[in-house]
């Protein structure tokens, strides 16, 4: 008997079940195609398996039989396998991968099933030279991206720093791709000036080369991008060949940075070992890098070094119907690998139990939006692994990101977010400027590496939408623009690149009264993660600005003010006089009336206590009107070092 | 006997004398030996950072080093302060230059410094993981017999500040007060804030939050809440009428502090286990 070694299924299925109905185990139809099961397959994954995965050894063989059969079944002949180690029948040569009984891992890296042609295009010099222009290390960062991604085009990038790069060394480079921001008013990075200097001294003829240019620059400024078609211009007039139109990238450059790099590395990586770009191989360049990109990235469960055993889980699955105005809970138990993503599970249980349920899928791991809120932790649906979220008695409890309506199952309405976000303007808005310097060289506006890696570090935030989330107040504040909103203006109004009307109005929008103060406990904030900590840490700090820039007036400052004196004071915290300078005499006498101070009184007796403790506790007034009497608000001990501590950092209480 | 610091929190010695009443006798009853740091000062209570963090964090750091000085960690009966004291050591611990700029002015005002060997323990971890729940157990002398809320607050539920207990998920109030003849009430908002910070500038949404908080546990089948955090249990107590009086919800419940309930179930006042199971079973707030 022959032994199937894989099995796959390819296009135009008309999902006729004639393969399930004969090898259930090995066949399975969605709505659109037959797919070959996960459990038969090493990998793991529930697709059509035309990245050639391997069954697993004793169903190729308990299954080869049926697995034929399917195969001479299907009325449109487009299931595909291999027998292993042996002949095979005529779908062999189409196979995706080479070798029948070769390892996974092998089984990806070979170049099987490319054309003799462009198998000729990776024979020989591969080298890509990445040169990079960059003054706050974004170019920097992306010639790096660039660089990775190259790998999957068999292409062997070097990424350089024009800083010290010899223009000779142009000469006979076959491929170079260049990336650059463009500093001050129009000039070349600080890193590229004296390459730039270099090339036009020299002019190296540049025949040979194959090249492309991603230009990063700000449009509110008049010179868009100079550095980069300056770079063009040069290239383009010492002989070299433009592989591909320069990509001009504004402000927000991975969109179009990304649409540059896709296009130009299977462009570029058609320039033979002779240097001359193979054009008609293009198409089936960009399939074989996408290729490597896919087997990453699309699987049901995820692939990759981590890899954990299955588990059982329970689910409490959150629905709404909105047309039935009617919400309630799935329950649902079964197994997945620990290592899987609530969005493994999301799209296991849409798949295999209910196809209707709604909930948003990523595009790559950590995709902003797809927050859920699962067993009390807000995460993000493709990044949250199963095995870190659930309990120890294996139970999920999935529901929608909290304090946002919902429009369906798990999606959440963000409008409201994107509104207060249009309104908030959080995107740079730079003045004018006329190419000024200061008396010390800096050009005005410009970012120190310093102040840029402290706003990058304050700003590693995976999703404001989850951060938007996180408040615990926004549920019972409708009109409160939460903090999702606030922290990108107020890392936007710490950028010093953001002009001074923006800053100014962005501090003016965040002291109004849905803005930070809106927030009443920002500890709820800080809890959830390393994205909540920044958070928390970021609106407290513009709070700070805020108090400064008031002179602590307004509730919020006359309470931080009068909380630090205080403190100061008499090293405790006095409640009476903060009621006092907070709300005010009237403000202070409203508590007896609306019964807060009668509970107060009557706490301790209620529970039979003395009375005279309720009345302590209270801290009546003349405090709030006069002298703090000792016998309620004592220093403490050693009084005067906590005076000195205040005093050496902060004089202002 | 084991050494702990006592560090009452921002109120416990003046508007929450309760958890002051109870705190002495429970421990003396468990065999743990509070050590008093009457140099301690307020931790700024998250307010003080607002302006100062520097400020806050060496205020707190001071009170850590009094502790250090005596060789022993720090137990509070307040989630605020916890918190404070967690994220002001973990602070600390993860910026070293940062940490010599403190001590340094600690140094100069107070002539300590705090290396970050004492840690900071809240009273509900310190009970179930250092005196264990089979010794709270053994020693309850007045099972307290009614269906009980246990709220955290969102202060102390984050990384490094819960002790063992999940962060998300938290059980330790709820095995505490199966370990007191309690039956405890499982509800969603346990661990949400009830805005205790803005209590004075944002009354509005904190008396919602505080309602929403009430009306959760008491839906669930709650006689009466407990609270881990005392800035927190003056909201769900003292302003719990005018909470539901602003939001239309049932609130009514009696509220009690963590080191209340311990003490109660442990045998101390009797007279005020008494009036509490009168007024969780008959008055109802």
């Amino acid at each position: 008997m022959s032994v199937i070694a894989k099995v796959w299924i390819e296009e135009d299925c008309i999902t006729c079940d004639a393969c399930q109905d004969i090898c259930p185990e090995v066949f399975q139809l969605t709505d659109e195609t037959s797919q070959i099961v996960a459990a038969v397959r090493v990998d793991g994954q529930f697709d059509r398996n035309t990245g050639g995965a391997l069954l697993k050894a004793n169903f190729g063989e308990e299954f080869a039989e049926y697995i034929e059969e399917a195969a001479e079944a299907c009325p449109v002949e487009i299931i595909k396998f291999e027998v292993a180690g042996g002949a095979a029948p005529a779908a062999e040569a189409e196979a995706p991968v080479a070798a029948a009984v070769a390892p996974v891992a092998e089984a990806v890296t070979v170049s099987a099933g490319t054309s003799d042609a462009l198998a000729s295009v990776f024979a020989g010099d591969r080298t890509l030279t990445i040169l990079f222009g960059s003054q706050t290390g974004n170019a920097a960062g992306l010639a790096e991206k660039t660089a990775k991604l190259a790998a999957n085009y068999e292409l062997n990038a070097n990424v350089v720093d024009m800083e010290g790069y010899n223009p000779a060394n142009l000469v006979g480079a076959k491929r170079v791709l260049i990336i650059t921001s463009t500093w001050g008013e129009g000039e070349m990075p600080d890193n590229a000036e004296d390459f730039w200097q270099g090339v036009n001294s020299s002019s190296p003829a540049l025949a040979g080369v194959s090249y492309s240019v991603c230009a990063i620059g700000d449009s509110s400024y008049d010179e868009y991008c100079k550095a980069g078609t300056d770079w063009d211009e040069k290239f383009s007039a010492l002989g070299g060949t433009s592989i591909q139109q320069i990509q001009l990238c504004d402000v927000d450059f991975d969109e179009p940075w990304s649409q540059w790099v896709n296009s130009v590395l299977p462009r570029i990586a058609c320039v033979d070992d002779s240097g001359t770009f193979q054009e008609s191989l293009v198409g089936e360049m960009a399939a074989y890098g996408a290729g490597g990109d896919d087997s990453v990235s699309s699987g049901d469960f995820t692939p990759g070094t981590v890899s954990m055993d299955e588990i059982s889980v329970s689910i409490q699955l959150f629905r709404y119907c909105p047309s039935a105005a009617e919400s309630g809970w799935d329950n649902i138990s079964c197994s997945i690998p620990a290592h899987a993503t609530i969005e493994d599970l999301l799209v296991a249980i849409q798949q295999d139990v209910d196809g209707s349920l709604a909930f948003r899928r990523g595009t790559t791991g950590g995709t902003p939006t797809t927050g859920v809120f699962v067993n009390g932790r807000i995460v993000l649906a493709d990044l949250a692994r199963i095995s870190d979220v659930v309990d120890s008695k294996g139970s999920l409890k999935i529901e929608p990101a909290p304090g946002l309506p919902i429009i369906r199952d798990l999606i959440v309405d963000l409008s409201g977010y994107e509104a207060a976000r249009a309104r908030a303007e959080p995107w740079m808005r730079a003045d004018p400027r006329e190419g000024a310097r200061l008396l010390n060289g800096a050009a005005v506006g410009t970012m120190d590496a310093s102040s840029a890696t402290i706003l990058h570090q304050k700003s590693d935030i995976l999703s404001y939408q989850l951060v938007q989330s996180m408040s615990d107040t926004s549920v019972y504040d409708k009109s409160y623009e939460g903090p999702g909103v606030h922290l990108q203006q107020w890392l936007r109004a710490e950028d010093p690149r953001c002009g001074g009307e923006q800053r100014r109005s962005i501090i003016s929008s965040l002291n109004e009264s849905d803005g930070v103060w809106a927030e009443a406990d920002l500890s709820s904030i800080a809890r959830y993660g390393s994205d909540g900590k920044l958070a928390a840490r970021g609106l407290i700090e513009a709070r700070a600005h805020l108090l400064n820039a008031s002179d602590y007036s307004g509730k919020h400052g006359r309470l931080v003010k009068w909380y630090g004196r205080s403190v100061k004071w008499t090293g405790n915290v006095n409640e009476t006089t903060l009621y006092r300078q907070v709300l005010g005499p009237l403000g202070l006498v409203s508590n007896i009336f609306n019964g807060v101070s009668a509970r107060m009184v009557l706490g301790f007796t209620r529970n039979g206590g003395p009375p005279i403790r309720g009345l302590q506790g209270l801290l009546m007034p003349p405090a709030g009107v006069g002298k703090i009497p000792n016998m309620i608000n004592s220093k403490v001990d050693a009084h005067h070092e906590v005076v000195s501590l205040f005093n050496e950092i902060d004089k202002r209480f | 006997m084991a050494k702990v610091a006592y560090y009452p929190g921002n109120t416990a010695r003046a508007a929450s004398m309760e958890v002051e009443d109870c705190i002495v006798p429970l421990c003396k009853t468990l065999g743990i030996d509070l050590v008093e740091i009457p140099k301690a000062s307020s931790d700024g209570g998250n307010i003080i950072s607002q302006a100062s963090a520097k400020l806050q964090h060496s205020l707190v750091a001071r009170n850590l080093a009094l502790a250090e000085q005596k060789g022993i960690d720090i137990m509070t009966t307040c989630a605020t302060s916890h918190a404070i004291m967690c994220e002001t050591a973990d602070t600390l611990a993860a910026d070293s230059l940062y940490a010599s700029q403190l001590n340094n002015l600690i140094a100069r005002t107070s002539g300590i410094e705090y290396s970050g060997e004492s840690k900071s323990r809240h009273l509900l971890h310190y009970l179930v993981e250092e005196v264990g729940l089979d010794k709270i157990r053994d020693a309850v002398v007045n099972p307290i017999n009614l269906n009980i809320a246990g709220y955290y607050g969102s202060n102390m539920q984050r990384e490094g500040a819960c002790g063992d207990d999940d962060i998300f998920l938290p059980s330790y109030l709820e095995q505490l007060i199966t370990a007191l003849g309690g039956v405890p009430i499982d509800f969603e908002l346990k661990c949400q804030s009830v805005g205790a910070p803005s209590l004075l500038t944002l009354e509005g949404t904190a008396m919602a939050m505080t309602a929403a908080v009430l009306s959760d546990a008491k839906q669930n089948g709650a006689d009466m809440m407990v609270s881990a955090c005392t800035i927190s249990h003056s909201n769900l107590d003292s302003y719990q009428s005018r909470a539901g009086k602003l939001t239309g919800k049932d609130t009514a419940m009696p509220v009690v502090h963590l080191a209340e309930i311990v003490a109660f179930a442990l045998g101390h006042y009797p007279d005020r286990l008494a009036q509490l199971r009168t007024r969780a079973l008959i008055i109802g707030s």
